[in-house]
């Protein structure tokens, strides 16, 4: 059995490649488990709420929204940075373990990158109902209109777009060739003539050739290194959407690589959230062992303090450099003032809490990591919250300074994403290999390098 | 005669461990058999170092990632210097700010292409039926195929069938159009 060399045994529980492929195939050929159909039910419910609110916003506008004068952004593109943040947890982890040749990534991946595409998929939903007119967002695209006019390529908006779009096609692809070996295996096994279709459709006719492998890896390697700087650029022009404006609080040169870490701490919060999830629901724990989940907790530790770092700069660049707009942001309006709940939330949830996985005992205790995944989830929405609110609320003339809560209509927006979110996921485990087969197997092997 | 070049015949076997399959393929090279294609449930470096398997992707992935980046500086240059010029903020119409939406555009343009590449070149696509030797070769087993040409009398197929169980095959047998890529 292949075993690293800190991280000890992959795979737990003396499996062979036979045992690998029953038991990953089996939650596809057998029907869903009974909690499944309660879940989806409420994953629709909340859809469906979302459906009415996106409606209610279509055809009546944003007004139906809590935006006004001075908040022109609002829960929209808080949880559109959120979403996004969220989406890079599956690229993070898989492509850049994957360049690293780090093998333990093989049981986590294909959970990672399909929560990705379900969490960027609901990120492109704000922007979009965000402009108002949904049936001119064809206008973004770059095609003279009838005023012969271009779109304008210095506009960071438009770098979200280009960059947005090709993450999302480039994550998916990223996803789906990973899966194909993994559909050619469910074709071969599962006993349904249906599913036999299916799959075999989904496989692309896929055998295993040696020539083909060869040819699968170096895809596989082009693949993730086209998309690892990707991760880096698609926060960092996120980012650029607020660092370009004169906004207090938003107009800072901190702000790409600051946006950059928090995405990947968010998304591997959102990770640890789903393996753990997995593993108790699936049985899977001789695949994410309690080793895998160790090593996520020891890189959210690392990534918290960056975090912890990140906060601690602003606030100091917003003192020394002696803006007093700077300042009243900082000082009056985050630290003390109205938003102080946001505030604390965001750097007790972030910063501190994590920390608490310095201690190997709280690493273990499976059920503690849980709750402290959930509260980074949680800490990363306020952190926008506070970003998008705090800035806009209260800017240059007092005059101007309003009041910000959500409506009904904002509200249900959300909870329909996170509906549509849990309903993707919901159908990943009942209808994709949740874990890599052909590379648990890869790893698995006995011919090379140490054996136990 | 058209139909017997269309149609190959080839001679399989089945092996159920990955080192006895290296071994196999080694002994059956050194002794003089070609072989056509091996099946293998995830990818084996040692295979493919075995066979002597090479693969130019990489290069072609720089070559579109180039393309990526010229079309896109194209496309860029044309709509706002040539096409359209605006002056937006004083500012000039061939901007350094044109590099991130390069950048973008050569990652999305050498994915897609790359992507396409594999798919032409391993001749794969939705709803092909491929040939499948063994039923658990995407699961746990590992396959050699070797042709069988058609100047091949009894006792050659015969002694390839030796060959392979010699060499630790569990099963032999006979397939057709098995694909060599």
């Amino acid at each position: 059995m292949y075993k690293t060399k800190i991280r000890g045994v992959l795979v737990e529980g003396n499996k062979s490649y036979k045992d690998i492929t029953r038991d990953i195939v089996a939650p596809i050929e057998q029907g869903a488990p009974m909690w499944w159909y309660p879940a989806m039910a409420i994953s629709l419910l909340a859809l469906i709420y979302g459906i009415w609110a996106g409606y209610v916003t279509i055809t009546e506008g944003i007004g139906t929204w809590g935006l006004n004068n001075s908040m022109g952004w609002g829960w929209d593109i808080i949880n559109f940075v959120w979403w996004i943040g969220i989406g890079h947890a599956g690229t993070a982890f898989s492509i850049f373990l994957l360049i690293l040749r780090q093998k333990w990534r093989t049981s986590i991946n294909r959970a990672a990158e399909a929560m990705t595409v379900a969490a960027v998929l609901c990120a492109g939903i704000f922007p979009m109902i965000h402009m108002g007119r949904i049936w001119m967002a064809f206008y973004i695209m770059p095609y003279p209109t009838s005023r012969l006019l271009w779109v304008n390529f210095n506009s960071p908006l438009f770098w979200d777009v280009v960059a947005i779009s090709t993450y999302l096609m480039a994550s998916a692809t990223f996803w789906y060739v990973g899966m194909i070996p993994d559909f050619a295996t469910i074709r071969d096994k599962t006993v349904s003539k249906l599913k036999k279709t299916i799959y075999g459709i989904l496989s692309f006719g896929w055998v295993g050739s040696a020539r083909g492998w060869l040819r699968y890896e170096a895809l596989a390697m082009i693949l993730g290194g086209l998309t690892a700087p990707l991760v880096i650029s698609v926060h960092s022009i996120v980012s650029m959407d607020f660092a370009t404006s004169v906004m207090p609080g938003w107009h800072t040169t901190i702000f790409p690589p600051y946006f950059v870490v928090g995405a990947i701490f968010s998304g591997f919060g959102m990770v640890l959230t789903l393996m753990i999830i997995i593993r108790k629901f699936y049985n899977y724990q001789s695949y994410v062992t309690d080793g895998h989940i160790n090593a996520i907790a020891r890189i959210l530790v690392f990534i918290s303090l960056i975090m912890g770092t990140a906060y601690t700069t602003e606030i100091f660049i917003a003192w020394y450099s002696g803006n007093e707009y700077e300042f009243f942001t900082f000082f009056k309006n985050r630290i003390t003032g109205d938003y102080m709940v946001g505030f604390y939330g965001m750097v007790i949830c972030n910063a501190i809490i994590p920390q608490l996985f310095w201690f190997s005992k709280i690493r273990k205790n499976i059920a503690l990591v849980f709750i402290i995944s959930l509260f980074i989830n949680l800490g990363m929405w306020f952190e926008r919250y506070v970003i998008i609110v705090t800035s806009l609320s209260k800017d240059f003339l007092p005059a101007n300074w309003s009041e910000y809560t959500p409506t009904v209509v904002e509200i249900g927006i959300y909870v329909g994403t996170l509906g549509l979110f849990s309903m993707s996921v919901l159908l990943f485990f009942k209808y994709i290999p949740m874990i890599a087969i052909s590379e648990v197997k890869g790893i698995l092997k006995t011919t090379s390098e140490e054996r136990s | 005669m058209s139909k017997e070049i269309k149609y190959n015949n080839n001679i399989f076997g089945v092996f159920n461990n990955e080192e006895v399959l290296i071994t196999a393929i080694k002994s059956i090279k050194n002794s003089g058999v070609k072989i056509k294609n091996v099946f293998t449930p995830y990818p084996i470096h040692e295979v493919f170092h075995e066979l002597g398997l090479k693969t130019r992707f990489p290069y072609f992935a720089f070559v579109f990632g180039v393309l990526g980046t010229v079309l896109t500086f194209g496309f860029l240059f044309w709509t706002s210097v040539i096409d359209f010029p605006i002056t937006i903020g004083g500012k000039p119409n061939l901007s350094m700010s044109f590099v991130i939406i390069m950048f973008v555009m050569t990652i999305n343009i050498g994915i897609v292409l790359s992507l396409g590449a594999f798919f032409t070149i391993q001749k794969l696509f939705p709803g092909k039926n491929p040939v499948i030797v063994h039923p658990d070769i995407t699961d746990d087993k590992y396959v050699i195929v070797i042709e069988k040409k058609n100047e091949m009398t009894k006792e050659e197929v015969a002694g390839i069938n030796d060959l392979l169980r010699k060499n630790g095959a569990i099963e032999t047998g006979m397939k057709k159009n098995v694909e060599s890529i």
